[in-house]
């Protein structure tokens, strides 16, 4: 509505300036025929001068062929003119003429014409509007401030209860930040590190530890710290943007280059190439045997790829997905394993090679020492993993430590949904275990 | 002689345009209004204890052979809050003697504050008429001086201290490296 309105009051002073300027044009016969009842008129002077006797004949005679000379010169100057413009060639009429004929026209219409250029490719017309009393949503402080109190009190409620409540003390320390107009505070510190002993890969809690880094003069351990948090994040984390937005001010605040190398801007991209779309409609096309015979090629491609390249951690997290996906859980494992090495994964993906590993053990048989060392890794991070509680009670059986067996298991029924399949076997294996 | 009368603009442009570009470029901070203190004895001190049922501060304070360093803050000042991080790292890890002066700040307000934020203030001061402020070429909060073993000031700070100033100033004063 708006455009249009502006869109109308240009087209209206552009009409306003268009008009008198084309109108000014007057024909060349019209201007010929002024002068030359200008110059009749002081032909009839002269006459009415020489009557008189003001004038003498000689001097009266000489004038008055001076003015039939200009006659003549404006009848030659106008025809030409009108010629010109009648057959539109520039070649009668001087330069200096047409552009002052055609300057102010052409530059009152190529001002708008221009404006409208760089609005269609600049413009973005579909953008809601933003009235001033809504900018502030934009800044997420002064909505999240509205619940610090309600987040304090609720941290505060559950700590009571279980005082090492990892999430409550990271909520706690968050909380008390928040409440202190985005500085962490020491007892916020406190509690932030509390939190980190038992949850090492908790990005809000590494979050604010940077923030604490930063704030205290260390902004390089800031910076390093959340370079890791940010490698470790899977790429369409919500904290990301946010992350990267923090990391960005604060090498800036500090004077820091930001290696142009890092990742700063996107996720943690492997170098190693991804199926092209055309390779991947060539692939559907395929019969599945050979299908799966082409994916394992690529596969292998890439394994024997990142022998050459070990230190690329999100190709490793690539190939033991695949693999995965292959079936090869033996592989997968020990892909997950090398991109562990390089940086510690997170708990999703310890999920994923826990997986893999269990994936190797024989129905009945026990977890190996491994698989056992990457499961009590997703037991420390997600202590309700279902995949976790099961085989570290298993190992713990067939260790001979029947009660944590027992105590494991009983929290995953507890866990499980009614009707879960798995059910009547966890009860068999528990009262076996209860003997 | 009406010829260069027309140039005048021109030159006056051209001078500015020089001013400015020259401000932007040589990293002079125009806010900057220097500080008399730097180099002579720091201004008398003598003032009663924020928390309760401690000694008054006193000139002694600022003489003991050792760096200190004197921090003007209130708790109604939102700079303070920016600074104070810095000011609990060099306590706790640096192991500054630092001395706080709540300026022109209720002790209801100021004790509070500590409390939630951390307290890392050796001493610290209650200056709520700000006499002592004046005393000092206080033009605000916070303001930070640092003070050599002898009572000499040797830096004067005006506005919050920051990353730059721990590592290019505060740090080196404290290991002696300053003068």
């Amino acid at each position: 509505m708006l455009e249009f309105l502006l869109a109308l009051l240009t087209t209206a002073t552009v009409a306003a300036l268009l008009w008198p300027l084309l109108r000014m044009r007057l024909p060349a016969r019209d201007r010929l025929s002024g002068e030359l009842a200008i110059y009749r008129d002081q032909l009839a002077e002269l006459e009415r001068e020489r009557a008189a006797g003001t004038l003498k004949p000689a001097e009266a005679a000489a004038a008055r062929t001076e003015i039939e000379r200009r006659m003549l010169a404006a009848g030659d100057a106008a025809t030409t003119t009108t010629k010109g413009s009648a057959t539109g060639s520039a070649k009668a009429s001087t330069p200096s003429d047409a552009v002052q004929k055609w300057l102010p026209p052409a530059l009152s219409l190529f001002v708008p014409l221009l404006a409208l250029g760089l609005y269609l490719q600049t413009g973005r017309p579909g953008l809601p509007a933003a009235p001033f009393a809504d900018r502030g949503s934009e800044h997420p402080a002064p909505s999240r401030q509205l619940d610090v109190a309600g987040l304090l009190a609720e941290a505060r409620a559950r700590l009571a209860q279980d005082p090492n409540d990892a999430d409550a003390l990271a909520a706690l320390g968050e909380g008390l930040t928040l409440e202190a107009g985005g500085t962490v505070t020491q007892p916020a510190l406190e509690a932030l590190q509390r939190a980190l002993r038992t949850r090492p890969d908790d990005a809000r809690i590494l979050y604010y530890l940077g923030l604490h880094e930063a704030q205290s003069g260390e902004s390089k351990a800031a910076i390093a710290r959340w370079r890791d948090l940010e490698a470790a994040s899977p790429p369409d984390a919500p904290w990301l943007p946010m992350l990267r937005a923090e990391i960005a001010r604060v090498a800036k605040a500090a004077g820091i280059e930001l290696p142009p190398s890092a990742p700063s801007t996107q996720a943690p991209q492997s170098t190693m190439p991804t199926p092209s779309r055309e390779q991947q409609e060539a692939m559907a096309q395929l019969a599945p045997e050979q299908r799966q015979q082409a994916i394992r090629s690529m596969v292998e491609g890439l394994a024997a790829r990142l022998a050459d390249a070990p230190q690329d951690r999100a190709g490793w997290l690539r190939l033991a997905n695949a693999w995965k996906v292959l079936g090869e859980n033996a592989n997968a494992a020990d892909a997950y394993g090398r991109a562990d090495t390089l940086a510690p994964v997170d708990a999703r993906i310890l999920a994923d090679w826990a997986e893999a590993h269990v994936r190797q053990v024989a129905p009945g048989a026990v977890p190996s020492a491994q698989a056992v060392a990457v499961l009590e890794r997703l037991e420390k991070a997600e202590p309700r993993n279902a995949l976790a509680l099961f085989y570290l009670g298993v190992a713990a059986e067939a260790a001979g430590n029947k009660p944590a067996a027992l105590q494991r298991w009983k929290t995953l029924l507890a866990l499980l949904p009614a009707d879960a399949p798995i059910r009547g076997m966890l009860e068999e294996r528990i009262k076996a275990a209860s003997r | 002689m009406r010829r260069l009368l027309f140039i005048l603009p021109l030159l006056t442009l051209a001078l500015m345009a020089g001013f400015f570009a020259w401000s932007l470029t040589s990293g002079r901070d125009p806010a900057s209004i220097g500080s008399v203190m730097v180099g002579r004895p720091a201004p008398k001190l003598d003032l009663p204890a924020l928390r309760p049922g401690e000694a008054p501060l006193t000139d002694a304070d600022l003489r003991t052979g050792k760096p200190v360093i004197v921090n003007f803050f209130a708790s109604w000042c939102t700079p303070c809050l920016a600074e104070h991080p810095l000011f609990t790292r060099l306590r706790e890890r640096e192991g500054a003697t630092i001395v706080g002066i709540a300026w022109k700040n209720k002790r209801d307000d100021a004790l509070p504050w500590l409390k939630r934020l951390g307290d890392p203030f050796k001493l610290a001061g209650f200056d709520l008429d700000g006499k002592t402020g004046l005393d000092w070429g206080l033009s605000g909060v916070p303001e930070t001086y640092l003070i050599d073993g002898t009572g000499i000031v040797r830096r004067h700070y005006r506005g919050p201290i920051t990353e730059r100033d721990l590592n290019e100033t505060i740090l080196p004063f404290l290991k002696g490296a300053v003068k």
